[in-house]
């Protein structure tokens, strides 16, 4: 097959068909379809500042897109991305409302904190999948509801801030927010932290030891076992990895944008996230723009929403879609591919 | 014309009736007339000879008998030719005899049987007429009866079969001992096996399939836990059964698949780092010795034949020659010209002071490359024979399991 053709068959083919069901959708609904996408387009690309909501968004969901891609890589379908992120921005919020240091002490410990809760959370459903053979797509899963009440319980009781007026932790003292790129909005510099992250992860798969083992786990995991290759360590490895990079989205959400912790933190980045991954075809960069495209759909849904009066739900019809038409392209080709030749 | 899969094409949750007569049910009405189908398929099953339970579900089946049924399926549309692909790759020797029996019937009775296979002596035993393939195009046309297995075997590589290399003689210290080593489950467990294997010399181990080398390879790879002890001095090389599942990454290419096994020697680490210059250069080496043919070392192995998979596997495993080398069945299903360089290669590594064990289901072959012969027969050594005195039909009887 060659590179157009695969191209088409794989994610362009599914956004082109989740777009025109979303038009088809407005048409129903009795909204011109190019007033709809225009004013999605519009609100998210209309000027600096919509460009640098959508960034922010896209910065929102890169993090745990990365983490989820190193996880599907290495054969294991983490699905807990969402409670791992918000793990690590528990930890980050919990610590740096009391955190008096300079900006860049501050950010790193409070990023690190982030990474390490995530790989913690993320590391448990490893732990449990290496030595007790637990599916995890079900531990990791389960594990988002035990993050969501422990997150809840926590701003509701113990961390809960006296002063506000929600269920939420004290705010970061100012030097523990992370720089903003442009000023008056919510872009900071955790956006250079996750682009650096993805060439990274790049790096990391295609040039180092691990990445190749773990690349081999998840193409052939019996050729891999049989090759010197210690399937215990690499599936918490490679579980607690992905975990801390979600883990630390999260933070970077806590001392970038919230600059407090409550449970609003994500509107299920890490669910959205799993169609980022596989759009950007679980390649660390292509993931980049995957999650930029996405950002456009999260930032101007409200704006289309505002000026077209196509319902925000119209970019979840489409999300939707293209998760759909992903997993059964891959079912489809899964099944092609081991069919006898 | 019907088809009988070298992979057999079943489904393996439905009953043995319902995958013969799929898509031909008999009706009673809107349903299914299972009752007549269970006496079509038991009628059939007699009329051939190939007894089955039409009620068995097919994924409980042996192979033996997943193949039956797939031949019954396709006897049942009467065809007036049949094609077989491979159709014993996956028998035991008995079950062969008793398959050609059934065709050689079917032939008799008018039914056109066109067979696709790498074994020669099925061809030697059961054909009227052969004709020979290479790189896709028809070679030769014989007549079976005024041929013999060399002459197809030469048609086969195209010129003559490779020499098999000179004898050296073996050094005395054990490379690898085996001692009372029970590991496995029920049928195909290993009770107390012990042997050594000496550096410069191939020992082979003959059985048929389902005594326990599997079992025995794993145990020696280290891949299944047992109990006594195996000791290695210096370091292996493993050719394992499946290349499919337990060698290669299919969508790899070669380079990645190369170096897959030896990522951790000082040769191509460096700290976390892999150093992917050295890994090409490897992995042409590889492909230079083993004559893998490829367009270039980045096509997927996937794309590549049966044959030049296995000798990048092969290839992979001798690379640095390793002290020690396992190989179980290193030429299964691949072509003559590859599993005589296989056997080559193997035949070197022993030359060059390499303790070689080769376990494989092809009496052949060991009779062939072996030094010293083990007979293995539901898990334990039954026999034992050196190279000089070895007696063909003590062997055969040693591997069916009388004395």
């Amino acid at each position: 097959m060659n590179a157009y053709r695969r191209l088409f068959s794989g994610p362009l083919g599914a956004i082109a068909i989740a777009v025109a069901l979303a038009a088809l959708a407005m048409i129903v609904a009795g909204v011109s379809p190019i007033a709809g996408f225009s004013a999605l387009f519009g609100g998210a690309l209309g000027g600096t500042s919509d460009i640098a909501e959508t960034l922010v968004q896209t910065t929102a969901l890169l993090f745990p897109a990365l983490g989820i891609t190193l996880a599907f890589r290495g054969g294991l379908f983490n699905i807990g991305a969402e409670g791992q992120l918000l793990i690590g921005g528990l930890a980050a919020g919990a610590v740096g409302a009391h955190l008096h240091a300079p900006t860049a002490v501050a950010a790193v410990v409070l990023l690190g904190l982030g990474a390490i809760a995530g790989g913690v959370w993320g590391g448990l459903a490893g732990w449990m999948k290496a030595y007790f053979n637990a599916n995890e797509i079900i531990s990791t899963l389960m594990l988002n509801f035990v993050a969501a009440a422990l997150a809840s319980y926590l701003v509701v009781g113990p961390l809960r801030s006296p002063q506000a007026t929600g269920a939420e932790t004290a705010p970061l003292p100012h030097s523990a927010w992370l720089p903003l790129i442009v000023p008056d909005t919510r872009l900071s510099i955790s956006i250079l932290i996750a682009i650096a992250l993805a060439f990274l992860l790049r790096f990391v798969l295609t040039r180092t030891i691990f990445g190749y083992e773990l690349r081999a786990v998840g193409e052939a995991p019996e050729a891999a076992r049989r090759n010197g290759v210690q399937m215990r360590r690499m599936t918490w490895l490679t579980l607690a990895l992905s975990g801390a990079i979600s883990g630390l989205g999260g933070a970077t959400i806590v001392t970038g944008v919230m600059h407090t912790f409550n449970t609003e933190l994500s509107p299920g980045y890490g669910f959205t996230a799993i169609a980022v991954a596989l759009v950007g075809d679980l390649d660390p960069l292509w993931v980049c723009v995957a999650a930029f495209g996405f950002g456009i759909l999260e930032s101007g849904g409200l704006a289309m929403q505002a000026v077209a009066q196509v319902p925000k739900d119209a970019i979840h019809v489409i999300e939707g879609c293209i998760i759909l038409i992903l997993a059964a392209r891959r079912y489809v080709a899964t099944r092609t591919e081991s069919a006898p030749v | 014309m019907g088809l009988v899969h070298q992979h057999f094409e079943l489904v393996g949750r439905l009953r043995v009736w319902q995958n013969i007569m799929l898509g031909r049910e008999p009706r009673k009405g809107w349903h299914v007339d299972a009752n007549a189908a269970r006496v079509r398929v038991a009628e059939l099953a007699r009329r051939n000879g190939l007894p089955i339970d039409p009620d068995a579900y097919v994924d409980e089946l042996a192979i033996g008998i997943q193949q039956r049924v797939e031949l019954l399926r396709e006897l049942e549309r009467e065809p007036s030719v049949l094609l077989l692909d491979e159709p014993t790759a996956a028998l035991a020797p008995a079950e062969i005899d008793a398959f050609f029996g059934t065709i050689v019937q079917l032939a008799a009775r008018g039914t056109a049987v066109l067979v696709v296979t790498h074994k020669l002596q099925e061809v030697i035993n059961y054909s009227k007429r052969v004709t020979v393939m290479r790189h896709g195009k028809i070679v030769a046309h014989f007549e079976t009866a005024k041929t013999s297995v060399d002459e197809i075997a030469r048609a086969m590589v195209g010129g003559n079969l490779p020499d098999v290399a000179a004898r050296a003689a073996t050094a005395p210290s054990p490379c690898f001992v085996a001692d009372g080593l029970f590991a496995g489950e029920s049928e195909t467990a290993i009770a107390g096996i012990s042997f050594a294997v000496r550096s410069g010399e191939i020992v082979g181990i003959a059985g048929v399939e389902g005594n326990g080398q599997t079992t025995l390879a794993d145990a020696v790879a280290g891949m299944i836990p047992y109990r006594g002890t195996i000791h290695i001095a210096g370091d292996v090389g493993i050719i394992p059964q499946d290349r499919n599942k337990e060698a290669l990454v299919m969508n790899w290419s070669i380079v990645d698949n190369a170096l897959l096994g030896r990522q951790h020697t000082s040769r191509v680490r460096h700290g976390l780092l892999l150093d992917r210059s050295v890994a090409r250069a490897d992995a042409q080496v590889i492909v230079d010795r083993l004559d893998v043919r490829c367009a270039t070392l980045d096509v997927a192995v996937k794309t590549l034949s049966g044959g030049n998979q296995q000798k990048l596997v092969v290839g992979r495993s001798l690379f640095g020659e390793p002290r020690f080398v396992l190989a179980y069945n290193p030429t299964r299903g691949i072509d003559v010209g590859a599993a005589a360089l296989v056997q080559s290669r193997l035949i070197e590594a022993r030359n060059g002071g390499a303790a070689v064990l080769l376990i494989s289901f092809e009496l052949d072959e060991i009779l062939a490359v072996a030094d010293r012969i083990l007979v293995m027969y539901r898990g334990a050594i039954v026999g034992e024979f050196e190279r000089a005195n070895v007696d063909r039909a003590t062997i055969g009887r040693l591997m069916a399991g009388s004395q």
